[in-house]
């Protein structure tokens, strides 16, 4: 497999394993929280690497996830004192851990090749420079594989929740009455959240994963009349954004991540546009007035 | 005693240091149409919350049907109020009262052509068959509640717990609500509402609980709903409103 | 290297107080984001100006100045930060996307609209552009004299505002419909508030770095809202922990040879914990005491009984 191709497959496959937990991230409103996740990756990562000495060790992705959750957590945590109004607990928890990880970096770990600049940005070509080859033949990069079982974890996890995922999103009260279990389900889906961001972000940066994460999903709120729907322009969007993204920085030799997180921003404004373009013709008031006539309302 | 479809004893829920709820003994018989009624901050909506597990209590225990809730979900169903959901989200009328189903289904278990239909006919009882497949968001607060009355219509329950069913309710929903909840006790099912409206529980309560942090006076309306007990629950200087009660 | 080295070297002077300015007036104006229940705005303001300092520098540079004087670069994020929360308000007023998502949307292309200018500035011929990679982090020790005259005016600018401006601020925060019947008109109050939190959040990026800035502007409040409990003295109590903890934390991460921004957020860190375990009224340990004393107290009632 030729490197383009493999870089190209990879930024779609990150795209789209990042956005389907999105869209239930968005649903949450915990957009933000995955911002604050992303961040606590690094002092995951280097503690991760403090015990274990290796870059590559799977530690590092499930210290990051750990690191991950406790953010989710801890937030959840102090904004339940009661003693804090509006997003402020979302905000307080994630960069005290990241001053960690820095500090961590700058006293334990100058020797390691940890560049603080590529955890914040990310390098797709870099993740995507390995390949796997059998019998000679190079069958794409090592990192595509990884991002591929990610993808697989991720669609196990909604095939097989999704019925009780929706029906807790949409009332969690009603959805744990039933026996749902809406706050376990709520809490793997972060911890879910928080693997695909610890893997997508060597490919996309801290920063830039969360475009990943959030952003297709709130381009598909826009456009969708139901959850059904949300998914399928979550991932359109998605594979979409990444491919336009892609070519963009590949014919411009931008970084990959940050050209995809423009596109996906441009994407987004442009359905807002549109939809409120028609919204303005149609009227959201005359949809509600002819909801009430069809049902011979007084 | 006939059998209970709910019956609550020493329930105490206290919210950080205040004690929303003292020491609260309740039965509703089968076939019972109980109104809670008490005013703001008497607990109604803590004592809702807490029978059905989602606050959870200091004392006291809950059982409907002579058992926990864990083992008969099936058979109570719960109508919370309109503003408890999201209008914004982005599922059908259709889709969201599909939800009623999902209790019965198990993890592998997706909603087929039954459920579909049982949704369908849910709808039809509430009058919005025709907006199965708009979003929530283009629907009215009253069309709202009754979409909400539709999804626990689906689950089948023996026993309606609602949560304020009227509030904020237009006068076109309210008459398709409280025709359902005719429906409801002709058919023998029991119901729970809570009300603000002492008006509402005259019309529509055989059975009645007055409420205010603890209970005043629980069971049929005859024998509770007095001017006294009323003037109890309320404070004195709202007791001339209810002239019409009995002494 | 002593104590007294801290307060007579002209380097760490500059460092120290450059720093605790931009603590006190990110933790003055942080209060409005807060009591607005928009504290993260900050972190978008932040992230968002890094494609403006950028585009200043290269307007600076093309006119022969220098790209990363402070008056460029204030400029520069100032004007892209209020942009960037306009672009977040209106997705909020016009769809049904809400202030989480919306946020998240409007950093992320900000902030790659700035990778993009960046991996162009670095691969380009652009003189000065050493060290342009440091706004991302920050670096207290690069402040020069001219930097603290910049941000002395730029905070002096900001706290003059605050002063002008309290009551319809607070108002506003308060009770936004009351301040509209008022006769206010809350989006030139909203401009004014989120303009000066973009201005304070961004003047401190050359010092701690645009990853950080958010909890310069969330956390000082945080903590003074567990002491106080009118806006007046929450706005002197959290300008009071800012421009403390970021001067404790500039002076600890000098003797410790440490970066500034990370060492001043701990510290910062540090405070909130007191705050939320100690302050008299709201403290966690009190209040979890003083209710189990109230479930108590019922349940003796109800056995007594």
């Amino acid at each position: 497999m030729s490197f383009v191709v493999g870089a190209g497959l990879l930024a779609v496959v990150t795209a789209v394993a990042c956005a389907l937990p999105g869209m239930f991230v968005v649903l949450r409103r915990d957009s933000m929280l995955v911002d604050a996740m992303s961040h606590a990756v690094l002092p995951g990562i280097v503690v991760g690497y403090l015990i274990t000495h290796d870059l590559r060790s799977p530690v590092l992705v499930i210290g990051a996830a750990v690191a991950g959750l406790l953010v989710v957590l801890g937030s959840e945590h102090l904004a339940r004192t009661g003693l804090l109004t509006g997003d402020a607990p979302q905000g307080l928890v994630f960069p005290a851990l990241f001053s960690i990880g820095v500090v961590l970096v700058s006293t334990r770990a100058t020797n390691v090749h940890l560049d603080t600049h590529a955890v914040l940005v990310g390098d797709l070509n870099l993740a995507a420079f390995e390949h796997l080859s059998v019998s000679g033949v190079s069958i794409g990069p090592r990192y595509l594989y990884v991002m591929l079982a990610v993808l697989l974890l991720v669609v196990v996890f909604l095939a097989a929740t999704w019925p009780r995922l929706v029906a807790s999103t949409f009332d969690a009260p009603h959805a744990t009455l039933l026996g749902l279990r809406a706050p376990t389900l709520g809490t793997a889906l972060m911890f879910l959240v928080a693997v695909t961001v610890t893997a997508g972000f060597h490919a996309a940066g801290a920063v830039l994963v969360v475009a990943l994460v959030v952003v297709p999903g709130a381009t598909a709120l826009l456009l969708a009349r139901s959850v059904s729907g949300m998914l399928v322009w979550t991932v359109v969007v998605a594979v979409a954004g990444a491919v336009a993204g892609f070519v963009v920085a590949y014919l411009t030799d931008a970084p990959t991540s940050a050209a995809m997180a423009v596109l996906y921003g441009a994407v987004f404004a442009v359905v807002l546009a549109v939809v409120r373009g028609r919204g303005r013709r149609q009227g959201g008031a005359r949809g509600r007035l002819r909801a009430l006539v069809a049902t011979g309302h007084d | 005693m006939t059998e209970a479809a709910c019956r609550v004893s020493g329930l105490s829920v206290v919210y950080r240091t205040d004690a929303v709820l003292v020491d609260v003994d309740l039965t509703v018989p089968v076939g019972a149409v109980m109104g809670v009624v008490g005013p703001n901050g008497a607990g109604k909506s803590t004592l809702v919350k807490a029978m059905l597990g989602l606050v959870r209590p200091l004392t006291g225990t809950v059982e409907f049907f002579g058992r926990s809730l864990g083992e008969v979900r099936a058979r109570v169903g719960y109508v919370p109020q309109s503003s408890a959901i999201e209008a914004d989200f982005p599922i059908t009328v259709h889709d969201a009262v599909l939800t009623g189903t999902y209790g019965e289904l198990g993890w592998w278990g997706r909603p087929r052509r039954a459920e579909h239909h049982r949704a369908d006919q849910a709808l039809d009882r509430v009058g919005l068959v025709e907006l199965g497949r708009r979003p929530i968001g283009e629907l009215s607060g009253g069309q709202r509640q009754r979409v909400l009355l539709a999804r626990a219509l689906v689950q089948d329950p023996a026993l309606f717990v609602l949560d304020e069913p009227f509030q904020g309710v237009d006068a076109h929903s309210q008459r398709a609500i409280a025709d359902v909840l005719e429906e409801l006790r002709s058919d023998g099912r029991t119901v729970l509402a809570v009300h603000h409206d002492l008006a509402t529980v005259q019309e529509h309560c055989d059975h009645v609980t007055l409420l205010n942090r603890h209970v005043i006076a629980s069971g049929p309306r005859a024998e509770v709903f007095t001017r006294d007990a009323v003037r109890t629950t309320y404070g004195a200087a709202t007791s001339d409103e209810f002239g019409g009660l009995p002494a | 290297m002593t104590v007294l080295d801290l307060f007579t070297d002209h380097t760490y002077r500059t460092v120290i107080a450059g720093t605790s300015l931009v603590g006190l007036v990110a933790g003055a104006w942080g209060v409005f984001a807060y009591l607005r229940k928009q504290s993260l705005i900050s972190d978008v303001v932040a992230h968002a100006a890094l494609p403006g300092t950028l585009v200043a520098f290269l307007v600076a540079v093309g006119l022969g100045l220098d790209g990363r004087a402070m008056p460029a670069l204030v400029v520069g994020a100032v004007v892209s930060g209020v942009l960037a929360v306009a672009a977040t308000h209106a997705i909020i007023r016009c769809s049904r996307v809400r202030a989480d998502a919306a946020m998240a949307v409007v950093l992320t292309t900000f902030f790659g609209a700035g990778m993009l200018l960046l991996r162009h500035i670095t691969d380009g011929p652009y003189p000065g552009k050493g060290g342009i990679q440091g706004y991302l982090f920050g670096d207290a020790s690069t402040l020069t004299l001219a930097d603290l005259r910049a941000i002395l005016v730029v905070c002096g600018a900001a706290l003059l505002v605050l002063v002008l401006c309290f009551k319809e601020i607070s108002h506003r925060a308060f009770d936004a419909e009351h301040s509209a019947i008022g006769g206010r008109d809350g989006r030139l109050v909203d401009a004014v508030t989120f303009a000066t939190i973009a201005v304070a959040t961004v003047i401190g990026i050359k010092a701690v770095g645009l990853v950080l800035m958010v909890a310069f502007v969330i956390t000082p409040p945080a903590a003074a809202r567990q002491w106080t409990r009118s806006v007046r003295s929450m706005t002197v109590l959290s300008a009071t922990f800012g421009a403390m903890s970021s001067g404790i934390g500039a002076a600890l991460s000098i003797v410790w040879a440490l970066p500034t921004g990370p060492v001043v957020v701990l510290v910062l860190f540090v405070i909130l914990v007191v705050s939320l375990v100690a302050a008299p009224r709201r403290s966690i340990v009190v209040r979890a005491l003083a209710r189990r004393r109230a479930r108590r107290a019922l349940r003796e009632s109800l056995v007594a009984a």
